[in-house]
């Protein structure tokens, strides 16, 4: 069975990703039970160019396993001072 | 303790906010650590607004190429240790201060030793594995950690103190891919250094409302502030030792 999923990045992250809905986000129709992490790297999207993730306010790691219908938005890693 | 005339005169603009509380401020004692574009930042606002002590960390030398965002140095400072440099201004800015300077990076070796008798910790660093470090020290230390990192246009800030809330290490994973190259423009890392004060500070006061449990993402370049929960990770391999 499967799920629709809408995937939401910024900046350089916005780029790999190769949004197709508007400005930031991709309609990604993927295998239920699929971490974030599988499903990035079945699009094409190195996961380790995302540090993690956020759904509805929170944050959640790339072992999360999306809903019918949730938007995720991606955040890259961020390390300079 | 009370405020003398002098302190009074020169802390006049805030002692009126509401929650103010400027004699818990001059008992606390900050530690940063990097006085890079982050540190520079935070350290110009904590000395201004007149906390009792603050320790400088950084074992670098003052590059021209730091000179974009790293507001505390000159031309002149150019080759000079970092601390060193930074101190001098600092102390030009606000005497009643007490400013180490300590010319380290930091690491296993010095880390009890710079973090005992600290209230908080100020993350000014500029890589992962130093900032994984400073979390560590914070979980072990049960000292509270305001984290801050910059790259390109977005900017993170979080208040980390377990073991009421998550630890970094709940939250990042340790395996991100890191650019050889991080692109800083100034003005981001003096956002976030001025965020990370802004939140340490109303912690020392016991202001109510703060990060401790959120997460500040800013995305400068699509003008977004997003705040969201972190929670605790029952399987982090740092606090929930």
């Amino acid at each position: 069975m499967s799920v629709v999923i809408y995937l939401k990045a910024g900046s350089e992250l916005r780029l790999r990703l190769k949004p197709d809905i508007d400005y930031y986000t991709r309609r990604v129709e993927t295998e239920e039970g699929k971490s974030i992490k599988e499903i990035l790297t079945d699009i094409g999207v190195n996961p380790g160019f995302v540090a993690f993730i956020y759904i509805e306010g929170k944050i959640r790691g790339l072992d999360y396993i999306p809903s019918e219908g949730q938007s995720i938005t991606l955040q890259p890693p961020v390390s300079g001072g | 303790m009370s405020l003398s005339d002098l302190e009074k005169e020169r802390y006049f603009k805030q002692l009126s906010v509401q929650d103010w509380d400027q004699e818990r401020l001059k008992l606390a004692k900050v530690l940063i650590v990097g006085i890079g574009g982050l540190g520079s930042a935070s350290a110009l606002y904590f000395t201004a607004a007149g906390v009792g002590k603050l320790c400088l960390c950084d074992g670098d030398r003052v590059k021209r190429s730091n000179l974009n965002r790293q507001i505390l140095y000159l031309e002149e400072s150019i080759g000079k240790i970092k601390v060193e440099e930074a101190k001098r201004r600092l102390v030009s800015l606000n005497p009643d201060v007490e400013i180490e300077a300590v010319p380290e990076s930091i690491s296993g070796q010095n880390a009890d030793e710079l973090t005992r008798d600290c209230d908080i910790i100020i993350d000014g660093l500029d890589n992962i594995e130093s900032r994984f470090l400073l979390n560590e020290q914070s979980v072990k230390m049960q000292i509270p950690y305001v984290y801050g990192a910059v790259q390109g246009w977005q900017g993170y800030v979080g208040l980390f103190h377990p073991p009421q809330t998550a630890c970094l290490a709940c939250v990042l994973p340790k395996d991100a891919q890191i650019p050889d190259m991080i692109p800083i423009p100034g003005v981001l890392p003096g956002t976030i250094g001025i965020l990370q004060a802004t939140e340490a500070i109303k912690f020392i006061m016991g202001v109510e409302k703060t990060l401790a449990g959120s997460f500040l993402i800013y995305d400068s370049q699509n003008l977004t502030f997003d705040i969201v929960e972190t929670e605790k990770n029952p399987n982090c391999s740092c606090c929930a030792l």
